[in-house]
């Protein structure tokens, strides 16, 4: 009896550990598509500027592959890596499958977004992610897709948390099925200033993301300082994650259609399951027509990113990148398209050099389809989805498993509850008085045999049921791990050729493109007429600052016109000045930035002798923009929603 | 005699009167002219009318008929010129051009005088006279220009061509350029009345210059585009399929598989742990 009790309680014990287990599920969709309207486009891109670039992982370095995988494994998201497991093929292959479904995925998006966009005005930009000059992981563009303007930039990763052991838990899981997106919007640093540029980001993300937008302003700051144009491009955000890179806080809002103007909108960390029967319906005949994450995930993020352009389309979203662009070609007239001008021979210019930037577009736009093409409806795309169908195959193995599990593991516990019964039961059983023919007598448990019968059957079952549980349970782990083992070389090959696709159009390209330039430079330089009032860089003061740099119309050494000013003093306070300016200072219609170790703000007005003056627009982190009278600098209280507000970009053309 | 009467007539009624109004003006007094305006109210009016028609059939009679090219090119130059012509920018030729130029004059003799640098410099007011016909002709005729035009358009489509027109435009710059010059030669930008249009004229020949220059600008880019976009195009697509077809699909076929086998040897395993875990169980103690 004693055996058979305690039997039961290790059973009872054992069962705890393999009762209830997953079966791998997810959100039927996005969060994105619950909280986001169908959007209609409202506006128009600024001249020369795109609408959205959509960056995301395509190649990982050889040289960068084992530090990813490190980086990786030293940032999960859900839970801990135990070294054994980072250690592990099967871990690695996530890891590498991650970036391969994120060359997939993302071309969902893009699809989505091109097709209810402009023509050439969606860009794809693959980034290879590997090491920089100080041995740390970085990612860079692949292509030139990012030297354009554009209103948002969109960085899209798909994430699996890497051990191979929790598939079937609540982790973020891209596979088969499942698919858990890791987004960020962003726009241009002087378009979004309390957020340095960061719109919407996913969850873990978010701290990072701003970290790279103020880096970025940063460096572009720096660059205007030493009188160039250039601009940084980000590497990914995902990257800046893995790899710990800086963080900086801003203000953050979760998702929402009526979220303040200034705050970061969170998007959370998801798991969405797709249509089980899109995925079974993917086969290599459609050419990527059945796309399941459209209805779940890219529909609604391409209606929530359509609904940030309509709000944030803008000259301020350009007019760094659209500088830096013209400065290829017109270094004398970049400076001037801050603000513009409506004389003649600026326009005649402008205009030139405006068509200059579509003529990019166009060509890096082919380029972006091509790339699509090769990739989405290729042989990679088409074997992308073969292994989509296999991983869905295995999920559901494992489900029909995990639920035999879980029916196993009732039966067990039903089982041994019933014999903990019977046992009990046993111990209470009749017991009787029995006398021999000498009067010995005795107190003897009667035995009965139906219960005793019933007992251990119960037990066996239970034992069976138990063990029927655990072979379940190993069943469904090797099936993934056997999947993940037995897919590396095909995972190789899909890497390979991937960086194949994209290098052997980028050999072709990066040439070509190079080629495209020099041929437009030459024509606008045979072209064009002089300009009458050319940018040089001269001196530009701040209130109590250091001397800065102007970059516009210069008079006696001093800003005098329109032009870009900043000033970056050694407390870590900086500046910068777009408008118009006299003797050196801020004078007149202009949008100034202060960037300060608290914080960044932005006010947009009338300024007189370096200050501002007048009704200004003033942007502070975590509150909508807001009307405020300034006098010689000192806020004097509100205005009125209906006061005019003397912009820069108000009054101005051919900017 | 007649177009001083014009003037005067056109500066009484103020300077916004349209150019059909003013050609009536010519042969009517201003109470005429807007009571006829008043008449015409509600009513159908012939585009041009009758004299005009006739004036217009008279001269285009007098284009180049040597082929539809040349006709074309003249009709297009022709209307051209016509503009940026203002009100008041088209009182100032009548006041300051001097010349006798009838419906029967070839358009050609009339464009030649324009073009004429004797003239140009020793009579100015011949120039800008010739001239003043010429923008008359534009505008009392622009809907038989327009068909005219068009018609030819339709009938070779090759006219439309970019290049082809840009250069027309270009020609009819140089000679509205002629005007300008000549009309600051004769002073006309000093003229208390008229200064202001002749300078305004002279400023949208600018933008004109900026246009012309844009379109030339334009139409070689887009040349450079066409060869670019479709060789890049055709690289890629090249490309694609060059790597697409190396792409060994058996690779993941053997990887899917191999884990198939996998599996199917850990059921096997798991079926038959479980027959001993069972025979142990029932047969075992």
């Amino acid at each position: 009896m004693n055996k058979r009790l305690s039997t039961t309680a290790l059973l009872a014990t054992t069962l705890l550990t393999t009762a209830c287990a997953s079966t791998a599920t997810g959100s039927k969709q996005s969060v994105l598509m619950t909280k986001t309207q169908t959007q209609s486009l409202k506006t128009q891109a600024p001249a020369g500027s795109l609408m959205a670039v959509v960056r995301y992982p395509a190649v990982v370095d050889s040289k960068a592959r084992d530090k990813f995988r490190e980086a990786y494994m030293a940032s999960p998201i859900g839970g801990r890596i135990s070294a054994s497991t980072a250690n592990s093929t099967e871990a690695q292959n996530i890891v590498d499958s991650s970036v391969v479904k994120s060359n997939y995925f993302a071309l969902s998006l893009y699809k989505e977004l091109a097709a209810r966009l402009p023509e050439h005005s969606v860009l794809l930009s693959p980034h290879e992610i590997k090491l920089g000059p100080d041995g740390q992981l970085t990612s860079e563009p692949i292509t030139q897709a990012e030297s354009l303007p554009s209103v948002v930039t969109v960085d899209f990763a798909t994430y699996s948390y890497p051990d191979p052991k929790k598939m079937m838990d609540k982790n973020p899981l891209t596979f088969g099925d499942l698919i858990s997106p890791m987004v960020t919007v962003r726009t241009d640093h002087r378009a979004a200033v309390p957020t340095h540029g960061v719109l919407l980001s996913s969850k873990p993300l978010k701290d990072h993301a701003v970290g790279g937008g103020y880096k970025a302003a940063q460096a572009s700051l720096t660059e205007l300082q030493s009188g160039s144009f250039d601009t940084d491009v980000p590497e990914l955000d995902f990257i800046s994650y893995i790899s710990k890179d800086v963080t900086r806080s801003a203000a953050s809002h979760q998702l929402s259609m009526n979220a303040p103007e200034n705050v970061v909108q969170i998007s959370p960390m998801e798991k969405i399951k797709m249509d089980g029967s899109k995925i079974t319906a993917l086969n290599k005949g459609q050419k990527g027509a059945v796309d399941p994450l459209q209805p779940v995930f890219s529909k609604g993020f391409a209606n929530r990113i359509i609904d940030i352009i309509n709000d944030t389309a803008s000259e301020k979203t350009a007019m760094g990148k659209r500088a830096t662009a013209i400065a290829s070609y017109d270094p004398s007239l970049a400076a001037l398209t801050f603000v513009g001008s409506n004389d003649a021979d600026y326009l005649a210019r402008y205009n030139s050099a405006i068509r200059l930037l579509d003529a990019e577009k166009k060509y890096l736009s082919v380029q972006s389809l091509r790339l699509f093409d090769g990739v989405h409806n290729g042989e990679m795309g088409a074997q992308v989805r073969d292994m989509l169908k296999a991983e869905h195959n295995i999920l559901e193995k494992r489900r029909a498993l995990a639920r035999k599990q879980n029916q196993a593991a009732a039966l067990a516990i039903l089982g041994a509850v019933a014999s903990g019964v019977a046992i009990s039961q046993g111990s209470n059983g009749q017991s009787e008085r029995q006398c021999d023919r000498y009067g010995r007598c005795r107190i003897v448990n009667r035995p009965n045999y139906g219960q005793r019968i019933l007992t251990d059957v119960l037990v066996n079952a239970s034992i069976y049921a138990g063990t029927q549980a655990f072979a379940y349970k190993n069943e469904s782990k090797a099936i993934g791990q056997n999947y993940l083992t037995s897919i590396v070389p095909a995972l190789e090959q899909q890497t390979n050729v991937q960086i194949d696709l994209i290098d052997s159009n980028e050999t072709i390209t990066a040439i070509r493109f190079e080629d495209l330039k020099d041929k437009l430079k030459t024509l606008y330089n045979d072209r064009q007429r002089s300009l009458e009032t050319i940018a040089t860089r001269c001196a530009y003061n701040h209130e109590g600052g250091s001397q800065g740099t102007w970059m516009g119309v210069c008079e006696g050494g001093v800003a005098n016109g329109n032009g870009v000013g900043v000033i970056k003093n050694a407390s870590g306070k900086s500046v910068e000045y777009y408008g118009y300016a006299s003797g050196g200072m801020a004078n007149g219609p202009g949008y100034m930035i202060i960037h300060e170790p608290s914080g960044s703000y932005a006010l947009e007005g009338n300024f007189s002798g370096g200050k501002a003056d007048g009704v200004m627009r003033v942007s502070k982190a975590g509150q909508s923009d807001k009307l405020r009278n300034y006098s010689a600098g000192k806020d004097t209280g509100g205005a009125s929603n209906a006061a005019a507000v003397m912009s820069p970009f108000n009054t101005r053309s051919g900017a | 005699m007649i177009r001083k009467t014009s003037l005067i007539t056109l500066l009484l009624l103020g300077t916004t009167t349209a150019f059909a109004q003013e050609t009536q003006a010519v042969e009517n007094t201003a109470a005429e002219t807007i009571t006829q305006e008043a008449q015409n109210v509600g009513n159908d009016v012939p585009i041009a009318a009758a004299p005009q028609q006739e004036k217009c059939i008279t001269i285009m009679s007098g284009f180049p008929d040597n082929g539809h090219v040349p006709r074309y090119q003249f009709f297009k130059l022709t209307q051209e010129l016509s503009r940026d012509i203002t009100p008041m920018l088209k009182s100032s030729l009548d006041y300051f051009g001097d010349s006798f130029v009838t419906a029967e004059t070839p358009v050609t003799e009339v464009i030649e005088n324009i073009a004429n640098p004797v003239f140009r410099q020793a009579a100015p007011e011949i120039t800008i006279g010739n001239m003043g016909y010429l923008i008359d002709f534009a505008m009392d005729c622009e809907s038989y220009l327009t068909g005219q035009i068009e018609s030819l358009e339709a009938y070779d489509s090759s006219l439309t061509e970019s290049e082809f027109n840009i250069v027309i435009a270009e020609d009819a710059l140089f000679m509205r350029q002629i005007l300008s010059d000549t009309l600051f030669r004769v002073n006309a930008q000093d003229h208390e009345i008229f200064g202001p249009s002749v300078q305004a004229y002279a400023d949208s020949l600018v933008t004109t210059r900026d246009e012309i220059e844009f379109a030339s600008f334009e139409n070689e880019l887009d040349s450079i585009e066409a060869i670019f976009l479709t060789d890049l195009d055709g690289r890629l697509a090249r490309s694609n399929d060059v790597i697409n077809n190396e792409m060994d699909q058996e690779t993941l076929v053997s990887s899917i598989q191999i884990t198939d086998d996998l599996n199917s040897e850990a059921k096997k395993k798991r079926k038959q742990t479980m027959l001993r875990t069972l025979s142990r169980i029932l047969g075992g103690r």
